[in-house]
């Protein structure tokens, strides 16, 4: 916990984020590279934060999303007049509240409500609102979250996404033991630019310096008893590739940008269907099977 | 699962068309379900997009022989395989 200052700035995948509060803000480590001390430009999010939760921070008109599993609820979305209310709920202790938040209609705007810290200070982006923060960013801009892995060669990113075990470790493994730099293993933000579009890392638990690299291919991957690979195209590689981006998919606009997002971003950036023996033959494999494939 | 059914199901879902093919996204509360994305072919999509409120398995095989050429009993096939999929998809997982 290094940090700790009453306004802070920070940049992640170039979007400026501001928080400010009466007290002490903390950040956990993984953020504490993407602050900037100086931004003089307009914040694309400010986050006013508040020390404690107040019984009755918002009115909930409908619960609209759940984030949970079999075991464990992570957080829930009311919808609350024209805005969005989130409860999230402590990571470890399940049954309690870790903060309460409000996001405005432009999805610019949060209030963040975090029980006091061990040091009486307050950690507004602690796991998972951190997270959330971002991708309702990406809600209100031109790019996506997803879950996935990116290694860059110096001239190409490289994109590799599935299912939970499916490998995106790995092949940063493979990557990085063949020389090149891995963007982040786990979580990533790709956004259109003017000449393309570019892939960033994002906060994770660990410090790691902020990174972008231009996509080149995304990879659909899976373990296999050999290296097989097919390139995707139309729907099915739209489908493939936006069921591994990070959604809440309660409202209508939500779902209709992102598959305008996927469709544009699919049909200039090729995506490959790869099996793959988790050794160093597939970084191999890829160079000599995608050529052509690369724009 | 009746073809009437599909209508209603229209409202669950965000559609988008790519090519001559069908892309379906459920509107859902539950993160679980993010993952369940559909691609429909053309003839499901022409299946799809022309259900109404009112229209009959009748209906829909005319529709089908008109538009792309078939005859009834593949029209038919058609249909049945397409209601029997959805069912799979949207009934029996939701």
């Amino acid at each position: 916990m290094g940090n700790q200052q009453n306004s802070i700035n920070l940049v992640i995948a170039g979007f400026l984020i501001r928080l400010f509060s009466d007290s002490v803000i903390e950040l956990e480590e993984g953020y504490l590279p993407f602050v900037v001390q100086k931004e003089e430009r307009d914040a694309d999010v400010t986050m006013q934060c508040f020390r404690a939760i107040p019984s009755l921070t918002f009115q909930p008109d409908e619960l609209v999303f759940e984030a949970k599993n079999e075991e464990q609820l992570f957080y829930s979305i009311y919808r609350t007049g024209r805005n969005f209310g989130f409860i999230i709920y402590d990571q470890e202790r399940f049954d309690e509240i870790q903060q309460v938040a409000m996001l405005d209609e432009t999805f610019s705007h949060w209030k963040v409500y975090s029980e006091a810290t061990s040091e009486n200070n307050i950690m507004p982006l602690k796991y998972p609102l951190g997270p959330i923060v971002m991708h309702y960013l990406t809600l209100k801009t031109n790019a996506v979250m997803m879950h996935a892995s990116c290694a860059f060669d110096g001239k190409n990113a490289r994109i590799f996404t599935g299912f939970s075990g499916a490998g995106k470790s790995t092949m940063s493994k493979m990557w990085s033991a063949a020389g090149n730099g891995i963007v982040n293993d786990d979580r990533l933000i790709i956004r259109k630019r003017e000449n393309g579009y570019s892939v960033y890392n994002t906060p994770m638990y660990y410090a790691d310096i902020p990174k972008v690299a231009p996509l080149s291919a995304l990879y659909i991957i899976s373990h296999s008893p050999e290296n097989m690979m097919k390139k995707l195209t139309g729907a099915m590689a739209i489908t493939k590739v936006m069921a591994f981006c990070i959604q809440n998919n309660f409202e209508k606009q939500f779902i209709e940008s992102r598959l305008s997002f996927f469709s544009e971003l699919c049909a200039s950036v090729p995506v490959y269907e790869l099996g793959f023996v988790p050794d160093e033959s597939v970084v191999k494999f890829i160079l000599e099977n995608e050529t052509g494939g690369i724009k | 699962m009746e073809i009437q059914t599909l209508y209603q199901l229209k409202s669950k879902f965000v559609a988008r068309e790519v090519g001559n093919e069908l892309i379906l996204v459920p509107l859902t509360g539950n993160v679980a379900q993010m993952s369940e994305l559909f691609t429909l072919n053309e003839t499901a999509k022409f299946i799809w997009e022309n259900s109404t409120e009112k229209t009959t398995v009748e209906d829909m095989e005319n529709a089908l022989t008109e538009t792309f050429a078939i005859d009834r009993e593949t029209a038919r096939k058609d249909i049945e395989n397409f209601l029997r999929q959805m069912e799979i998809m949207f009934i029996k997982k939701g």
